[in-house]
């Protein structure tokens, strides 16, 4: 039996795996464990099936002259990665090698990816798929806190809460097993769920357990700007809280006041009186009881993200809850390690343990335990999109090396960004199915699944986790750390890039010492004795299952409410055209991102084979769309031969007049970012996945060949 | 290095504030010099919340809009409680009431609007200087709040002149508050010129219910005063006297163009400015907020014909002011000029109250069988509940509203107020939006069929047939149906349903 963690997502489950002699290696069961206790979603339940899938990669490809992908030795394809990285740093010069990788990493694999980017490649172009989910929250976190910890405070502490508001998160679909840690808020009737959408987790609030607040798209940041008024007028602010531990409370005071709620209403559809009652109950539970606000990326990944995160923060602030017994503020990371895999040097700015790479201390630090020269680590590269829509043109990338990612289906414009990886003169794949991503590739390198491997993870909480080993893995497969090792000897550099997890992480140790992620005191050792582990955690020091209890991360020790505005002053929903839409895309709970995993499960693709599009059935009606019917859905103004997606419609009233929905999990024509545009927030550099204008058109059946 | 260009701003209100704020990078970057005049001695303020702060329902600080300071580190020199006399335009000159002079290059007019004061004996007509008498108040700034307050602390009766909707608001907020409030106002009913009769008579039906006196169809004449001088009573002119210790004018707003008049600029309601906001045959001189009108010189532009003159709404002042700071912006940094104004849609009316959910907008005086005629522009919908203080009504052209208004239906309210402002497209079934405000908001919940195919337990994808066969294959307790079937192992919120199935199974039948 080994106990270890699922493989999708950030609430990273506990589970037991137990060989079996059934039809897969492992029989899966659910691990009492503070977070999921005991239970598991249907992907944890099914993800065994994946080990000995028919499809599961086990030899390296490389593409031939041919044009197709055949087998290859290790040697080959290796040497073939190294010679075509020596082509292109020739040619293009350091930088025109990139690198991108993955909140689904380990900490061990992330922190030497980042290593191998600037230590072996010495390029700056780095940047994962991190960028699409948690960028936003953590500039906010870091900008108000000076930390950015998706929770601060163990997910068990929501269970006394009587007051949750999540705001753009979906947890009964991506993190069912969370939905126990609202039961107490649902009993107190304080579950407040703010949502386009009446989801799955807004349905929680029904029969008294709480509010369902249907924002019209994009209006979110006006939504909390409007709570923090209320709270403004009628008083309802943590005075002596804001005084001792916050600055710039003024300046925020004065950007809500031009938010009074029926202001608001006309902006967001949200009735004036709803508002006023949900600032109440916020106020009444930050004084007397237990008040959590949680934000997802449903209101995250905008073009305004930051600034919506900064409001909800904000709001928090008001209230006097972040650092508080009486509850505080988290976002619900998203990815298996999105956590982990944010802080030890994959994103373009930074160094591990959360370190700054313009920062010379931090530089001289990392140059000390890299043995290198300072000189020599690169600066800062350019976020995933901006990198993505580089590829192959002068002065970008022209070689890409991709972990754990799969940005052919989960990139903004994901058309645009096959057409980019097309154009590289190297591709090399690391996966363990042959994705979207790895179809395209040059070279393709058979990788470890999660049952297969050591290592460890950090869950939403910042509670550091250990994966553990339960099977040998495939012949001819080989784990990444092998993988980076193997190409930096190729390329020049013998060491440095252990291939024992247990040896990187004690590099990764003393690579975060002292950094705001400080990993220094946790051991493998200290992890399999079961100890609750949540960073930072320094050596000779302990855990912090709780932060900001005495300070903030800034020099000064405060938070700092930082004044954020829209964009335009909104004219109704002026943005949207007579017969547009605004899109958005989403997880279905049986899929997992961009479902190269799920849509190999049996179980789960017989439940969810295709995406369908959520309207309306008065939308629907004008439309002339019947429930089930195909339809093209395409971004307003492109011109027609652009990319559209192609599905079936869902007629539903659980949405908006306004609003249609499509699941991203999907490929090739069902592909939902075909029509997301790469706009991105200008502090964050996260994509707009949220709101895209689309105009909708049946298809006529003929077309299909659905009739004769 | 150039001379910084010299900016004079006359007016530190909400508009004037959002200008400033759009202006601080370049003041900051020294490439202007911008100077505020402030009549009144605090800085720009919310005035849309004054009646709020009149009432005791908001606090003097969270009406503040900008901060001196923060202005004046970035360089912009903020002047309190300095009027601006007279405008020289000739020698760009600004003449200040204390004798200051401030030449500019450019000059911005933000100075808003002042409250009309009725033509009543016993009330100073001189519409510049009204000196009220003890008792009288408008309701615009700070003074007037206070005033405000005095009455609603001492539980006074508050005499409100004017149906419109700050009179409404003041009414409503003050009688909450444990004031004695009459409302007097022309017309069958308030807000005679916003409502249809129907919407106006349920309003005033709800309007009494909050606790609400009204006078209709009255006409004021003048107001009675006690021997100190002090209001006592409104007198109308079918010889009743309303009786209260204070009486507010709600009447309405006049843009403030004395200064532009001086100066000899073009005046309407408003300064008249051009839809770049620069005053009529001016090169330096514009005008933005409750003060400024958009009539542009050529005289077949549509959009101004339609132009009913300035909104007294704030949404349009501040795009006005972010507009005008943008083209400033470009022309200094040499970048793209902004695209000009779109032309403002009608507002739409919110009323600002807690007792009385209240939107209405544009055209909604058809009727709805008259709209059934041939050629007829509209069609109406309507939604009338008056016991429950509910009415709705929706004209559409093409679909598409021209007018409504929504009455005690506060979702309804909302998403009409956004498709009014988008243009978009109505549902065929009206009826679709009068059920947002029903008691689960939607059409029912699909899926929650019980036959054996549906789904169960959603975080494990099992059918309620599996669980059904699984208690009959003999699971006894909800936890056996887990280990069977996995339902319930995921956020366990099926476990009552569970339940319920393995009690029905092993209930005793019914003899």
């Amino acid at each position: 039996m080994t106990a270890t963690h699922c493989p999708y997502c950030a609430l990273q489950c506990a589970m037991t795996l137990t060989p079996s002699a059934g039809d897969t290696p492992v029989e899966i069961a659910g691990r009492d464990f503070p977070t999921n206790r005991g239970g598991l979603c249907r992907k944890g339940w099914t993800a065994a099936e994946l080990l000995n899938h028919p499809e599961r990669l086990s030899s390296p490809l490389i593409r031939g002259d041919d044009g197709a992908l055949r087998p290859a030795s290790w040697e080959e394809a290796l040497e073939r990665v190294a010679s075509g990285i020596r082509t292109v740093q020739d040619r293009h010069g350091r930088d025109g090698v990139g690198v991108f990788g993955s909140g689904g990493l380990s900490n061990e694999k992330a922190y030497l990816l980042g290593k191998f980017a600037r230590v072996a490649l010495r390029t700056s172009r780095i940047d994962y798929n991190g960028r699409f989910c948690m960028s936003s929250a953590a500039a906010a976190g870091n900008r108000a806190f000076g930390l950015d910890r998706g929770l601060p405070f163990p997910l068990a502490d929501l269970d006394t809460a009587d007051t949750v508001l999540l705001l753009g998160s979906n947890v009964a679909e991506t993190m069912p097993p969370f939905v126990q840690h609202l039961a107490g808020a649902r009993a107190a009737g304080g579950l407040i769920v703010v949502d386009p959408r009446r989801s799955p987790t807004a349905l929680l609030t029904e029969d008294g357990a709480g509010t369902h607040l249907a924002p019209a798209p994009k209006t979110d940041l006006i939504l909390l700007l409007g709570l923090a008024h209320i709270l403004v007028n009628r008083g309802w602010l943590d005075d002596s809280y804001l005084a001792a531990r916050t600055s710039g409370v003024e300046s925020v005071i004065r950007s809500v006041a031009a938010w009074w709620p029926e202001r608001v209403q006309a902006a967001t559809g949200v009735p004036a009186d709803v508002l006023v009652r949900t600032a109440r109950r916020l106020a009444d539970s930050a004084r007397t009881g237990s008040c959590y606000i949680l934000t997802g990326r449903g209101v995250e990944q905008h073009s305004d993200g930051t600034d919506t995160a900064t409001a909800a923060i904000n709001l928090a602030l008001l209230l006097g809850l972040p650092g508080s017994a009486r509850g505080g503020y988290g976002t619900l990371t998203g990815q298996g390690n999105g956590q982990g895999g944010r802080e030890h040097g994959q994103k373009s700015d930074q160094l591990p343990g959360y370190r700054k790479i313009t920062d010379p201390a931090a530089r001289a630090h990392l140059a000390t335990v890299w043995g290198v020269r300072e000189e020599e680590i690169p600066g800062p590269g350019v976020p995933a999109v901006e990198l993505l829509s580089t590829l192959g043109l002068p002065g970008g990338v022209h070689a890409l090396l991709v972990h754990g990612a799969n940005p052919a289906v989960s990139a903004p414009d994901a058309a645009a960004v096959r057409e980019g990886l097309d154009r590289l003169d190297l591709l090399v794949v690391c996966d363990f199915f042959p994705s979207e991503t790895a179809r395209q590739a040059d070279v393709v390198l058979p990788v470890l699944q999660w049952a297969e491997e050591e290592g460890t993870m950090t869950n939403l909480e910042g509670r550091v986790l250990r994966r553990r080993r339960a099977l040998r893995p495939p012949e001819g497969a080989r784990s990444e750390l092998w993988v980076l090792h193997r190409l930096a000897a190729l390329l020049g550099v013998p060491g440095g890039f252990p291939t024992e997890p247990r040896e990187a992480f004690e590099e990764l140790r003393r690579a975060s010492a002292g950094g705001l992620a400080d990993y220094s005191g946790i051991s493998y050792e200290l992890l399999d004795s079961g100890a609750e582990v949540h960073w930072p955690y320094p050596a000779g020091g302990g855990g912090t299952p709780r932060l900001f209890r005495e300070r903030f991360a800034h020099p000064d020790g405060r938070a700092r409410l930082v004044a954020v505005r829209p964009a335009v002053i909104p004219d109704g929903a002026a943005a949207l055209g007579r017969d547009e839409f605004h899109l958005a895309t989403g997880r279905l709970l049986e899929h997992y991102q961009s479902g190269a995993q799920t849509r190999r499960v049996t179980a789960l693709l017989e439940a969810q084979p295709e995406p369908r599009l959520q309207i309306h059935p008065a939308s629907a009606a004008r439309l002339g769309i019947m429930d089930g019917a195909p339809v093209r859905v395409r971004r307003s103004g492109t011109g027609p031969f652009a990319p559209r997606l192609l599905c079936r419609a869902e007629v539903t009233t659980f949405i908006r007049l306004d609003t249609v929905f499509a699941p991203f999990h999907f490929a090739d024509g069902a592909s939902a970012n075909q029509v997301t545009e790469a706009v991105t927030d200008p502090v964050s550099g996260m994509p707009e996945f949220k709101t895209t204008r689309v105009r909708i058109e049946p298809v006529a059946a003929s077309s299909e060949g659905v009739t004769g | 290095m150039n001379t910084p260009e010299r900016i004079v701003v006359l007016g530190y209100g909400p508009v004037a504030a959002r200008f400033l704020d759009a202006m601080r990078p370049l003041a900051a970057a020294g490439l202007v010099e911008v100077t505020v005049l402030g009549e009144e001695k605090d800085a720009a303020y919310n005035r849309v919340l004054v009646a709020d702060l009149g009432v005791g329902r908001a606090s003097r600080g969270s009406l503040d809009l900008s901060d001196p300071d923060e202005l004046a580190a970035d360089g912009i020199r903020v002047l309190l409680g300095v009027r601006a006399q007279r405008v020289d335009r000739s020698r760009r000159l600004v003449h200040a009431a204390d004798g200051s002079r401030l030449p500019y290059d450019r000059l911005v007019l933000a100075t808003g609007a002042r409250a009309t004061v009725p033509n009543l004996t016993g009330l100073n007509p001189d519409p510049l200087h009204p000196v009220l008498p003890e008792g009288v108040t408008a309701l615009r700034d700070l003074a007037d709040a206070a005033r405000l307050r005095a009455a609603v602390d001492g539980r006074k009766r508050v005499v409100v002149l004017g149906g419109g909707v700050l009179g409404l608001e003041v009414a409503l907020a003050a009688a909450e508050e444990g004031a004695h409030v009459t409302v007097v106002h022309h017309g069958d009913r308030p807000m005679g010129r916003q409502l249809d009769a129907g919407s106006g008579a349920t309003l005033s039906a709800a309007l009494r219910r909050q606790g609400l006196q009204l006078v209709p169809g009255a006409r004021a004449t003048g107001l009675t005063t006690a021997d100190d001088g002090a209001f006592r009573a409104l007198a109308l002119a079918d010889g009743t006297l309303v009786e209260g210790e204070l009486l507010v004018l709600a009447c309405g707003a006049r843009p403030r163009t004395e200064l532009a008049e001086g100066a000899g600029l073009a005046v309407g309601r408003g300064v008249l400015v051009d839809h770049s906001l620069r005053a009529l045959h001016t090169g330096h001189v514009f005008a933005i907020g409750d003060c400024a009108e958009v009539r542009c010189p050529d005289p077949s532009c549509a959009v101004c014909q339609a132009s009913a003159g300035p909104s007294g709404l704030i949404a349009p002042g501040w795009r006005q002011a972010d507009r005008l700071a943008a083209s400033f912006t470009a022309r200094l940094l040499g970048t793209v000029a902004p695209a000009p104004l779109p032309e403002e849609k009608p507002g739409v009316i919110l009323l600002k109250a807690t007792g009385v959910n209240l939107a209405a907008a544009g055209d909604l005086q058809a009727d709805p069988w008259d709209a059934m005629d041939p050629g007829a522009p509209l069609e109406v919908s309507l939604w009338a509940d008056p016991a429950q203080g509910r009415y709705v009504k929706m004209c559409t052209r093409d679909g598409a509203l021209a007018g409504f208004v929504a009455l005690g239906m506060s979702r309804a309210a909302a998403e009409l107020t956004l498709l009014f402002g988008s243009g978009g497209e109505l549902p065929a079934d009206r009826s679709v939006l009068l059920r947002l405000d029903g008691p689960d908001g939607s059409l029912g919940r699909p899926g929650t069929s019980a036959g054996p195919e549906s789904v169960l337990c959603r975080c494990a994808g099992v059918s309620r047939g599996s669980v059904q066969a699984a208690v009959t294959a003999g699971c006894g307790t909800v936890e056996d149906v887990a280990r069977a079937t996995k339902a319930g192992t995921g956020c366990g919120g099926c476990k009552d349903s569970v339940r319920e199935l393995i009690e029905e199974y092993f209930a005793p039948t019914a003899v």
